[in-house]
C-alpha cells in the first residue's frame, strides 16, 4: 500500500492521461459522470453516486459493429472493432465494481462477448471506498463492502483526509502504481491507523442508514408464486410512466437491442441498450408477449431478484446503488417491491 | 400543511364511502424524507395514507388518461400546474369533465431534493420543517435555516398559477403568486441573447447528455398521444441510438409537439437525469407564441383555442429571420 497526497492529484491524473484514457467522476450541467478528464475539469471524488453508472465504458449506450455498402449491386461487408483505447478509471465505488462482475456473467459467458471483453480488458479499474454513503444506498443487502477493497478493482483506494491510500489488487493495478510511484509514498503505523478508522467510520455510517436491513430472505416462494403475485405487480405498473430511467441508470441493466441505420446504398447495423419499460420490448416476428406494463415492470424485477439469482448462484442482478431509488419519476423502486414481496409495508 | 393533510384525508374518505367516485388519486409517503409519491386508492380505509407536504411534486393529471379507462369516476388533488394540465388534457379530448372530481389545493411551491443535497451534501438530512417562508435542513449533528428560494424548484419559484384555475373544491385558502413569476423568462432572454452558434453549441452541449429513457415525455401531460412515433417501430424513427443527430430530433420535435399545449410544469427538467433544462426549450416557445400572436398560457381555461391551431389573417410571419448552423 501506498499514499498520495490529495494535492498531488492534478499531477497524477495528468500523468496517468498520457498513458490511458482516464475517466473520473466530473461534474458538468446539474450531473456528475465518469466522463473522459481533461484539465480543468471539475472532479468531485466527494460525492458517491455518479448520476449514470460506469458500465457504458464496458458496455456503450450506443455501440456500431457492422457497415455494408451496396456498389453495383454487390454487398460488402465489414465488421467495426470495438473502439476505445486503453483507459483507467478512477473512483468506482465498491457497488459499480460488484456491477462489472455481474456484467462478466452475462457477456463473458459463451458465447463470448468480443466487444465487451474488449472493453473490460482494457481497463484498468481503481475503486474508492465511500466515505459519505447516501440515504438512498443499500449495497450491503447484496453482501458489498463500501468500506472495502472489492474484488475486482485492479487497485483499491480510500480517502484518509488529506490523501488517498492506495492498494494494488492485481498485475494491472501493480504496473500503474510502478509507473507513477514517484507520486506516491510510503505508508506507515499512522497511516494504517488511519485507513482502520476510516473503514470503522464508514462502517457505522452504513448502520445508521435507513435501507441498512433490507432483508431479500424474506422474499419467499417459488418463481413462478412471486411471478403470479399478480396484485402487487399490478399495484406498482399503476403508476409506473414506462420511461427508462431505471434501467438506464442501472448499473447491472444489460439487456441491449439490434438495430438498423439504413442509407440509400449504404448503412450500419448497431447495438444499443433497451428497457424492459419500452413497449417494443420483446417484440418479435409473432408479435409482443408483454403487452401490458404491468408484465414489463414485472419482468424488470423478476429478472433483479429471481430469474439471475437462479442462472448465477444466487447472486443478485442488484448492487444496491440507490440510483433507481434517487431518480424514478414516481418513486418507484427496487426497496419498495423488495419489502412488498417480502411481506413489509402492506399498504404500498 | 398538516391541516391540508387532514382534509385531504376526510374529503378523499367519504367521497369513497359516499361513492361520489371510486378512485381517488393522491399522494403517499415513502421511508425518505423527499419520498412523496403518487398513490391510486379505492378503499375508504386507506385514504389515511394519503398526505400533503413540500415534496408533492408528481403532476397527477396525466394518470386521468389511463385510469379513466378503467373507472368510471375519479376525485383527484391538483395543485396550480396540476389544474393546467388538467385543462389540456380537456382541451386535447383526452378525458372528459364529467369523469372526475377535482380537490383543488392552493402550493407555495415544493422543495427540490437536489437543491437539499447540495446545501447539506453528506450530511444526511432527516427532516424539512418549514416556518413562514422560511426552512429549517434537519440533519443528525446540524440544521440550517434556509429560504425558499434556496430550495425549493426553479419552477416553482416563478409559477405563475399557484392556485388550481379549476376545482370542484378548494382545500384551502389562496395563496399569493410568487414575486418572481415575472422572471419566468429570463434565462431565455440570457439564450436569445447568444450567437446563433453559440445558441447551437449550447443546445448542443445539452442534448449530448440525453440518455433517451423518455421520462420527459412519459411525465409530461402534454405528451398524450396513444401511440408516441418515437415508440412505433413502424415509422423507423423510434431511434434508441444514442447519437447527437437522433438526441437533438427527438426534443426538438418534442418541443414542436407540444407548443401551445405545453402548461409550463416543468416536470420534463424535473425529471431528467442528465438535467437537461427541457423547460426552457418549451418556455422559449411560449415567449414565441407570447410576442407573436399575443399572450397566451395553456390551460389556463379548456376552451380558448390556441395560436397554433387558429388563423387569423393578422397574425405575423416572422419566420424569415435567419437561425443558426
Amino acid at each position: 500500500m501506498k499514499k498520495i497526497l490529495k494535492t498531488k492529484l492534478p499531477e497524477l491524473w495528468q500523468k496517468i492521461s498520457t498513458d490511458f484514457d482516464l475517466f473520473l467522476p466530473i461534474e458538468k450541467n446539474k450531473t456528475l459522470n465518469f466522463s473522459l478528464w481533461k484539465d480543468g475539469e471539475k472532479v468531485n471524488l466527494d460525492k458517491v453516486r455518479t448520476t449514470t453508472s460506469s458500465k457504458h465504458l464496458v458496455f456503450p449506450q450506443t455501440e456500431t459493429y457492422l457497415k455494408f455498402k451496396n456498389q453495383n449491386n454487390k454487398l460488402s461487408l465489414k465488421a467495426v472493432k470495438a473502439i476505445g483505447d486503453e483507459y483507467v478509471i478512477f473512483g468506482v465505488r465498491p457497488c459499480d465494481v460488484k456491477s462489472f462482475k455481474l456484467l462478466d456473467n452475462i457477456f463473458l459467458r459463451e458465447p463470448v462477448d468480443t466487444y465487451y471483453r474488449e472493453h473490460r480488458d482494457r481497463g484498468t479499474i481503481i475503486s474508492l471506498a465511500c466515505t459519505n454513503p447516501e440515504d438512498t444506498c443499500f449495497c450491503s443487502s447484496f453482501g458489498i463492502d463500501a468500506s472495502s477493497a472489492p474484488l475486482g478493482a485492479d487497485v483499491a483506494a480510500w480517502d484518509v483526509g488529506d490523501s488517498y491510500i492506495w492498494k494494488p489488487q492485481s498485475e494491472k493495478g501493480q504496473k500503474l502504481m510502478d509507473s507513477t510511484k514517484e507520486l506516491f509514498t510510503d505508508i506507515d503505523e499512522k497511516d494504517i491507523q488511519n485507513l482502520e478508522k476510516e473503514k470503522s467510520n464508514i462502517q457505522e455510517k452504513l448502520e445508521d442508514l435507513p435501507f441498512n436491513n433490507i432483508d431479500l430472505s424474506k422474499i419467499k416462494g417459488t418463481q413462478q408464486e412471486i411471478f403470479d403475485k399478480e396484485e402487487i405487480w399490478n399495484e406498482f405498473s399503476e403508476r409506473c410512466l414506462a420511461c427508462g430511467t431505471c434501467s438506464y441508470l442501472c448499473p447491472t441493466c444489460h439487456c441491449y437491442d439490434l438495430q438498423d441505420y439504413k442509407g440509400n446504398n449504404h448503412g450500419e447495423k448497431f447495438r444499443c441498450w433497451d428497457s424492459c419499460m419500452s413497449s417494443d420490448f420483446t417484440l418479435m416476428a409473432h408479435g409482443n408477449p408483454r403487452t401490458t406494463q404491468m408484465q414489463r415492470l414485472r419482468q424488470r424485477f423478476m429478472h433483479k431478484l429471481v430469474y439471475y439469482p437462479k442462472n448465477h448462484k444466487g447472486d443478485y442482478s442488484c448492487v444496491g446503488c440507490g440510483r433507481c431509488v434517487d431518480r424514478c419519476p414516481v418513486h418507484i423502486d427496487i426497496v419498495k417491491i423488495i419489502k412488498k414481496l417480502g411481506g413489509e409495508n402492506n399498504e404500498l | 400543511m398538516e391541516n391540508i393533510t387532514k382534509k385531504i384525508r376526510a374529503v378523499a374518505k367519504q367521497a369513497l364511502i359516499d361513492k361520489e367516485v371510486d378512485k381517488i388519486l393522491g399522494w403517499k409517503k415513502g421511508d425518505l424524507w423527499s419520498d412523496s409519491y403518487p398513490v391510486f386508492i379505492t378503499k375508504p380505509e386507506d385514504t389515511d395514507t394519503l398526505i400533503w407536504d413540500l415534496f408533492c411534486i408528481n403532476n397527477l393529471s396525466k394518470f386521468l388518461i389511463k385510469e379513466l379507462t378503467k373507472h368510471d369516476k375519479i376525485g383527484i388533488f391538483i395543485k396550480g400546474c396540476d389544474s393546467t394540465s388538467f385543462n389540456q388534457l380537456l382541451k386535447d379530448n383526452r378525458i372528459n369533465r364529467d369523469d372526475v372530481v377535482l380537490y383543488g389545493i392552493p402550493c407555495e411551491g415544493m422543495v427540490d431534493p437536489e437543491k437539499v443535497k447540495k446545501i447539506m451534501l453528506n450530511e444526511r438530512v432527516r427532516e424539512i420543517k418549514k416556518h413562514e417562508n422560511n426552512f429549517t435542513l434537519i440533519s443528525k449533528n446540524k440544521n440550517i435555516d434556509v429560504s425558499g428560494e434556496e430550495i425549493k424548484y426553479d419552477k416553482c419559484i416563478t409559477c405563475i398559477s399557484p392556485n388550481p384555475v379549476v376545482y370542484d373544491q378548494l382545500l384551502s385558502d389562496e395563496v399569493e403568486n410568487s414575486k418572481h413569476s415575472g422572471d419566468r423568462f429570463k434565462r431565455i432572454e440570457e439564450i436569445e441573447a447568444m450567437s446563433p452558434d453559440q445558441r447551437y453549441n449550447f443546445w448542443k452541449g445539452e442534448f449530448q447528455r440525453c440518455i433517451r429513457c423518455n421520462a420527459c415525455r412519459d411525465i409530461c401531460p402534454a405528451c398524450s398521444c396513444v401511440k408516441c412515433v418515437f415508440d412505433n417501430e413502424d415509422a423507423e424513427v423510434s431511434g434508441k441510438a444514442k447519437t447527437e443527430g437522433e438526441d437533438t430530433f427527438f426534443h426538438l420535435v418534442r418541443a414542436y409537439h407540444v407548443a401551445g399545449r405545453c402548461v409550463d410544469c416543468g416536470e420534463c427538467a424535473r425529471v431528467c437525469p442528465a438535467g437537461i433544462p427541457l423547460d426552457l426549450l418549451n418556455r422559449k416557445i411560449i415567449k414565441d407564441i407570447n410576442e407573436v400572436y399575443g399572450e397566451f398560457n395553456a390551460g389556463m381555461d379548456s376552451t380558448t383555442p390556441a395560436p397554433l391551431v387558429t388563423f387569423k389573417l393578422e397574425d405575423t410571419d416572422t419566420f424569415s429571420k435567419k437561425g443558426g448552423k
